[in-house]
């Protein structure tokens, strides 16, 4: 008996002994694990670099070869992301006449020249806004120990907006033919040198696009459930086709659509939109309806320093689609004059007129428009767009007047009535403001009109939406849901009593 | 008829003029026009430009040249109106853009052209790669920006001579700016050593550089031994050389060039020993195997060169050994170990012991001899009662001992 006490006790003796380090050892482990968290050794150093693009002007490499020692693609890749930069950072400084960042890319002594130029600005109290749109640049030597190039960049276009005592007083584009010398320093090219000679006023002078003979019969068209959000993750092609169908039926031969310019990836495009946009064209394209694309929908920055961002993405659009069948034309931007008070009208001309130049140089095969909000902007860049687009959701009774008045003043562009209808809605928050009878009167009463003077015309919208967001009209209940049902079929599917008049 | 047609080429002269001329044009009416008709400076005069106006209206410049742009406010003078540009804007070599502008309204536009200064005041230098090999083929690329006063880089054709000194050579070559730089490829002479340079444009001189011209990368080589005696002690060390690495030009290789000797024994085993050159001759050492051997040994130069391949024999140093048993068989020594001249060898011999029984190993010792003798004692209480054969092999040698009992 005693023998088994002995080894009881033993036993448990000697198990609370091993519990006991376990308990310890885990604890112990624990805290040190806990003390080693947080640390990731690979990001110690900062080495990962975070490049966001903020400065993407057209930037062509002529690569002819160079003297001296053959460049590599990386080198070139580096030497195109320090030069940007160098620009960038010298368009910030002339901006905010601040020094911060030049000593970058600049070398000691060419520095001197940019701080020199500043300071005079300053005690001047003058500013300059700028950008430069397209680069042309050619290395035309790189040294046997990879430390110096000579880089020739032609036909530099430059926009400036020059202010003096806060107020504007001279914009001017400018063409120029650049050479400088790079050195590599701190792993840095930097600026030593710069010339600049060949300087002209740039050439605005836009080539005229041959419109379509087409008779447009358009309707502006979002499908039912993802209004204004056409290339989410809904994209259903099936319904697109589906509606495509309805409209080639009804008689019209278009649609307008819209291509958001953040959901595309701003500068750099995504690919899978794009995907998306070229699956529609191609349904439109067999279905025998034409497509007016309209860019930069829901942007409104404008900034000069945002410009080269924008043009790379309109860039890309454009280049993409320039030989696609179904494009009737390029929209630039959706009712731009609605941003004139908020933004400043010269911005926004300004920004319209560099893209429309830019569009030009690269699609001369499809005409260009911008769909202005009301009538009486519809004068705005006439002379230089193709189509001249409006739109129209005044009285009804004044259209064909105002019209007419309006086809006195462009007598040399086709006018097309790119947005137009009126909403069914006469429901709580605006009691009967409108009913689909009402609506239905109104296209038959346009329609008319249209037809008597043969007007190009896209209507809004095929369908009524159950939801809109707040981005496009606000929040406030008597705004967003008169905006749900100006479609010529409501959110059930069903044809509204206005489908008859969809089309004469 | 005739005059209009006059007028028209005049007009297409004049516009020419203006196109090669980089000249000023008129836009709109001109309400103001130029008075001084010169577009070419110097980097650092002074430039005025002084306009003939009649109307009030207030007048700005703006100028832009190869670094920014700014404003220019103007001045009355007798004429007109004028306008200073800003000394910076006069200080640098390239094309200034200029418009007269009035309520955002260009009036007139045109360019100036600054040529640098004609002396140069500073010759920036750059040399790379810093080190090359001798042999008439690799070169190193020697790049001089000539700048004027005020660090413009001199026009296209600016003559620079580079001048280098190599043993009792000195040469003077001339070169040419384009692109706004001069550049010459200066190849590697056949010797090896030092060679300065420098560049020159009218008066001004650079500062002196160097370039190292190392020898190339050297021929193959042979290899030789020395050693005290041909008896495989295990102790005496064998030293391997090589010759004179020199590369094709006769340059002795840079010290510090790794060698590799690579020795093939008589089993195929392969031993490796190495050393770096020393005015061109690497030398590596090898201890004595301890028993006779057949080495052949063959040196290289990674990736580079080889040797010959030399061989190297040695002979039996120890002849035979004795083994003691003792205490129940349980205490074996081994020895004495004698080598050739009937000394005692130097301790560190290495000797095995298989003990075994019914042709199946047991256990293996391994000692080292102390004082020319190898001890070994087996513990009882591992060995069963019984018999056991043992097998010592020391320097080569094999002793067998069947049947003897532990316990």
């Amino acid at each position: 008996m005693v023998k088994i006490n002995k080894i009881l006790i033993r036993t448990i003796l000697i198990c609370s002994y091993i519990l006991l380090s376990a308990i310890l050892v885990f604890l112990i482990s624990g805290v040190l694990s806990y003390l080693n968290t947080g640390a990731d050794r690979s990001k110690l150093l900062h080495t990962q670099v975070k490049k966001e693009n903020i400065y993407t002007p057209e930037f062509i490499w002529k690569k002819d070869g160079n003297e001296g020692r053959a460049i590599s693609q990386q080198v070139l890749n580096e030497v195109e992301n320090n030069y940007l930069d160098a620009w960038y950072l010298k368009q910030l400084a002339y901006r905010e006449n601040s020094k911060t960042g030049i000593d970058d890319f600049y070398t000691k002594n060419a520095r001197k020249n940019l701080y020199a130029i500043i300071d005079h600005n300053l005690k001047n109290k003058t500013y300059v806004i700028a950008t430069s749109l397209s680069h042309h640049p050619d290395i035309l030597f790189y040294s046997e120990d990879g430390q110096l190039i000579i880089l020739e960049d032609k036909d530099v276009v430059e926009y400036k907006k020059v202010f003096q005592n806060q107020k504007l007083v001279l914009e001017t584009t400018e063409q120029s033919d650049y050479k400088h010398i790079l050195l590599l320093e701190d792993g840095f090219w930097r600026i030593r040198h710069t010339v600049r000679k060949n300087i002209k006023t740039y050439n605005k002078e836009i080539q005229k696009t041959q419109t379509d003979s087409l008779l447009i019969k358009g309707i502006n068209y979002y499908p039912q459930k993802t209004p204004w959000d056409m290339f989410g993750d809904d994209f259903d092609e099936n319904i697109i086709a589906k509606d495509f169908d309805i409209i080639k039926k009804a008689g019209l031969n278009s649609v307008r659509i819209f291509v958001p310019y953040e959901d595309f990836g701003k500068a750099v495009l995504k690919e899978d939109k794009l995907e998306k946009l070229k699956t529609l064209l191609d349904i439109a394209d067999e279905k025998k309806l034409k497509v007016v694309v309209t860019l930069f929908d829901f942007y409104g920055n404008y900034d000069v320093l945002d410009w080269t961002l924008t043009y790379k993405h309109a860039r890309g659009i454009v280049s993409k689609f320039k030989d696609h069948n179904a494009v009737l034309a390029w929209d630039l931007k959706n009712e731009p004059n609605l941003d004139f008070e908020s933004r400043g009208k010269k911005n926004v001309f300004a920004w319209l007129e560099n893209l429309l130049i830019l569009i030009k140089t690269i699609d001369t095969n499809h005409p260009v428009t911008v769909g202005w909000s009301d009538i009486e902007s519809a004068t705005i860049l006439s002379d230089k767009l193709d189509y001249v687009s409006f739109h129209y959701y005044e009285d009804l009774e004044d259209f064909e007047t105002e019209y007419q008045k309006l086809k006195t003043k462009i007598t040399n562009k086709p006018l097309i009535l790119q947005e137009f209808g009126l909403s069914s809605y006469g429901g709580f928050w605006r009691p009967f403001a409108s009913s689909e009878e009402s609506q239905a009167l109104y296209h038959k009463t346009i329609q008319k009109v249209l037809n008597k003077h043969k007007i190009h015309f896209m209507s809004w919208t095929l369908y009524d939406f159950e939801e809109v967001p707040t981005s496009v009209v606000g929040k406030l209940p008597w705004r967003t849901n008169p905006q749900k049902k100006f479609g010529f079929i409501d959110s059930n599917g069903k044809k509204k009593a206005a489908f008859e008049f969809i089309c004469e | 008829m005739i005059i209009k047609k006059t007028n028209t080429i005049l007009l297409l002269f004049l516009t020419f003029c203006g196109m090669i001329f980089g000249q000023q044009k008129e836009i709109n009416t001109p309400q103001i026009s130029l008075l001084s008709s010169q577009n070419e400076f110097v980097a650092g005069d002074a430039i005025v430009l002084k306009f003939n106006t009649k109307t009030d209206a207030i007048f700005s410049l703006y100028c832009s040249n190869s670094y920014g742009s700014t404003i220019v406010n103007s001045e009355k003078i007798n004429e007109g109106i004028s306008f200073k540009l800003p000394d910076y804007f006069t200080q640098k070599r390239g094309a200034i853009h200029w418009k007269v502008f009035e309520n955002k309204t260009v009036i007139l536009e045109g360019n100036i052209h600054i040529k640098p200064k004609e002396n140069s005041a500073s010759l920036e230098m750059y040399l790379g790669p810093p080190s090359i090999e001798a042999g008439g083929i690799d070169y190193t690329m020697l790049v001089t920006i000539p700048t004027d006063s005020l660090d413009n880089p001199l026009p296209k054709n600016s003559k620079v001579a580079v001048k280098t000194q190599f043993l009792k050579d000195e040469k003077e070559t001339e070169i040419q700016t384009n692109n706004l730089i001069a550049y010459y490829n200066i190849y590697a002479p056949l010797k090896s050593g030092r060679m300065l340079l420098s560049t020159q444009h009218q008066n001004k001189n650079s500062k002196e550089f160097d370039v190292n011209i190392v020898p190339a990368i050297p021929k193959n080589f042979t290899i030789f031994y020395n050693r005290n005696h041909d008896y495989a002690d295990g102790n005496q060390i064998t030293t391997f050389y090589t010759s004179v690495l020199k590369d094709k030009n006769n340059n002795v290789v840079s010290d510090g060039t790794f060698v590799y000797f690579f020795i093939t024994t008589r089993e195929n085993a392969v031993l490796k020993t190495f050393g770096q050159t020393i005015n061109g001759v690497a030398k590596a050492k090898m201890i004595h195997p301890d028993k006779a051997e057949n080495w052949a040994v063959k040196a290289f130069i990674d990736g580079i060169s080889e040797s010959n391949s030399i061989k190297i024999n040695y002979q039996q140093a120890i002849k035979d050994f004795d083994v003691v048993f003792k205490n129940n068989n349980t205490n074996i020594k081994v020895g004495p170990f004698k080598s050739f001249m009937n000394q005692m060898i130097p301790d560190g011999l290495k000797v095995t012991l298989t003990v075994s029984q019914k042709n199946k190993v047991i256990k293996v010792y391994h000692n080292e001899t102390n004082k020319g003798f190898a001890n070994f004692i087996l513990n009882k209480n591992f060995y069963k009662k019984g018999k056991y054969s043992f097998t010592i092999k020391a320097a080569g040698l094999v002793q067998n001992f069947e049947n003897i009992s532990l316990w």
